[in-house]
């Protein structure tokens, strides 16, 4: 139950995150907030899903 | 001379991909376990290129910029939708290729089949996923078409440049099967990777001295185009996280991409793919450059024609040899992924609906030459398509992901110990073609802001749940007689 939790994480928040994250300020390395909140979360997914797969391995 | 130049470098470069991918095809071979699923021998480095080859098609590189442009933010949709799906796989697709490899299975249609003891499941299944299959293959014709218009400076028109992108993707993907794929896809990736970074970083710096100029002047131009409509409007917050939900679950579904999975080696294949692939992402951030370049550079290109943004850039101010490396970029980036795709829908239904279905075809040798002969069938499908109705880019690809979409139910249900009757994922899936149907007749892809397909998803899963408990009821009473008392 752990690992889905962990994974939803990252999902969530490219989902259900995105109308909270939905603004131009402030800028990140002048992307607008809404496209660095994505681009970050697509960065993290491999980080949560790698803890998954540790997880699984060394029970 | 500037048409022949880029023509040519497209041309040798096509010609290029296609002796290499056939040297590594280890060409000679009918064996449909080899032609179909690559011998279920792909290890994690060759897997992830095949997925991205299927995966990252002429939809990211036209069709992404071609919404940062016409649409602006409801474009961000894409990045996200990846990512999602590949969480999800992480969990869903190992159990799925254990299934498979147990029962030797080939295609999406055989694992229903297997899974609820119903060849007439299987038959529905593969119907519906060819039939979804074809806007899909119409997408990467459009891109090609697109491509080859703009890299022959318009003095090829639409009917010639059709013409010969339909005679380009049957070819390639009858020569090639599915290992050729695999390594026409690497060629492909590498030059796709060169052609989005020079597009998202080369074009910005040009015009606007870095790409968070591109940024600044879309933002003084229009100040909301980089952020979503915060309501129930067709493409606000509300379709975005609805479009992001229905399409990260249909994003296995397609049968091509259902059946690469079976072509791993080992489920840990799938795990690693599944935390890799979401880098892959961030190239379509490039992609949105490009096409805010365009928006600034190029205005005015109204409804399916902003799917030509960026290009339209490149050959008014770059020469004619650099239009040609970036069309032969994308050309391969339509090729790849249709041969992959027309491979999926002709072999689905040369397996489970002329074969099984129909008894004909069921020899190894005559399964090949059916796929074969339907792969051409597809392709004429595709461009019946595109001479009817001229969608854009991403319409087409959401009106396939609404459609197989609807087999996610039914595949979530087969890994359980409590399967529910075939019929019932029958009906389920009928039901959400249905709703599919009619939305799509109203010309309605959002309702309450909610992207349509959602709905359709709703009724199958209603429909199946229903029929299910109907068949329950209808059955207790032969399976357990009550007592007398």
């Amino acid at each position: 139950m752990q690992r889905y939790a962990l994974a939803a994480i990252p999902v969530a928040m490219l989902t259900f995150g995105i109308p909270f994250a939905n603004r131009i300020e402030p800028r990140v390395f002048g992307l607008p907030f809404l496209l660095a909140w994505i681009v970050v979360w697509i960065l993290l997914t491999p980080a949560f899903l790698a803890l998954v797969e540790r997880g699984e391995t060394t029970p | 001379m500037n048409a022949a130049v880029s023509l040519g470098i497209v041309a040798l470069g096509i010609l290029g991909v296609l002796v290499f991918a056939t040297l590594g095809a280890r060409r000679g071979e009918v064996d449909p376990q080899e032609f179909i699923v690559g011998g279920r021998s792909f290890g994690a480095l060759f897997l992830w290129i095949l997925l991205a080859g299927e995966i990252y098609t002429s939809f990211t590189f036209l069709g992404a910029a071609g919404w940062a442009y016409g649409k602006g933010a409801p474009a961000f949709y894409i990045m996200c939708y990846g990512t999602v799906a590949y969480a999800i796989s992480y969990f869903l697709l190992p159990p799925i290729w254990k299934i498979g490899k147990e029962r030797g299975l080939l295609t999406q249609a055989d694992f229903f089949i297997e899974r609820y003891g119903s060849p007439r499941l299987g038959l529905l299944v593969a119907c519906v996923g060819f039939v979804f299959l074809v806007p899909y293959v119409t997408l990467q014709l459009s891109g090609l078409e697109i491509l080859l218009r703009i890299a022959g400076y318009s003095t090829l028109d639409s009917t010639a440049t059709v013409g010969i992108a339909f005679a380009l993707m049957t070819a390639f993907v009858s020569l090639n099967g599915l290992r050729g794929t695999a390594w026409a896809s690497v060629v492909k990736d590498v030059l796709v990777l060169a052609a989005v970074l020079f597009a998202g970083i080369a074009l910005p710096i040009r015009f606007f001295g870095s790409p968070a100029g591109a940024i600044d002047r879309v933002l003084t131009l229009r100040p909301h185009w980089l952020t979503l409509a915060n309501d129930l409007s067709t493409q606000g917050t509300t379709w975005f996280v609805s479009t992001v939900v229905l399409t990260s679950l249909g994003f296995f579904m397609w049968p091509q991409s259902f059946g690469a999975t079976f072509s791993a080696r080992d489920p840990k294949v799938l795990r690693k793919n599944a935390i890799f692939l979401p880098v892959y992402q961030l190239m379509v951030v490039f992609v949105y450059f490009a096409g805010f370049t365009a928006l600034i550079v190029v205005p005015g290109l109204k409804g399916t024609a902003a799917d030509q943004s960026f290009l339209l850039v490149v050959q008014r101010f770059y020469p004619p040899w650099v239009l040609g490396l970036v069309a032969l970029a994308g050309c391969l980036a339509a090729l790849v992924p249709a041969s992959g795709q027309m491979l999926g829908a002709a072999s689905l239904f040369a397996k489970n609906v002329l074969g099984d279905g129909f008894g004909i075809g069921t020899t190894d040798a005559g399964r090949v030459r059916s796929t074969r002969i339907l792969i051409f069938v597809v392709g004429a499908l595709a461009l019946c398509w595109w001479l009817a109705a001229r969608t854009s880019l991403v319409g087409l690809l959401l009106i396939g992901y609404s459609g197989v979409t609807q087999f996610f139910p039914g595949v979530v249900l087969a890994l359980g110990a409590r399967r529910p009757p075939a019929v019932a994922v029958g009906i389920g899936i009928v039901a959400g073609i249905i709703v599919v149907a009619i939305a799509a007749a109203l010309g309605a892809p959002t309702v309450y802001g909610l992207n349509v397909g959602l709905f359709a998803l709703l009724a199958n899963v209603a429909s199946t749940f229903v029929t299910s408990r109907v068949v329950a009821v209808a059955r207790a009473p032969q399976a357990e007689p009550t007592p007398l008392r």
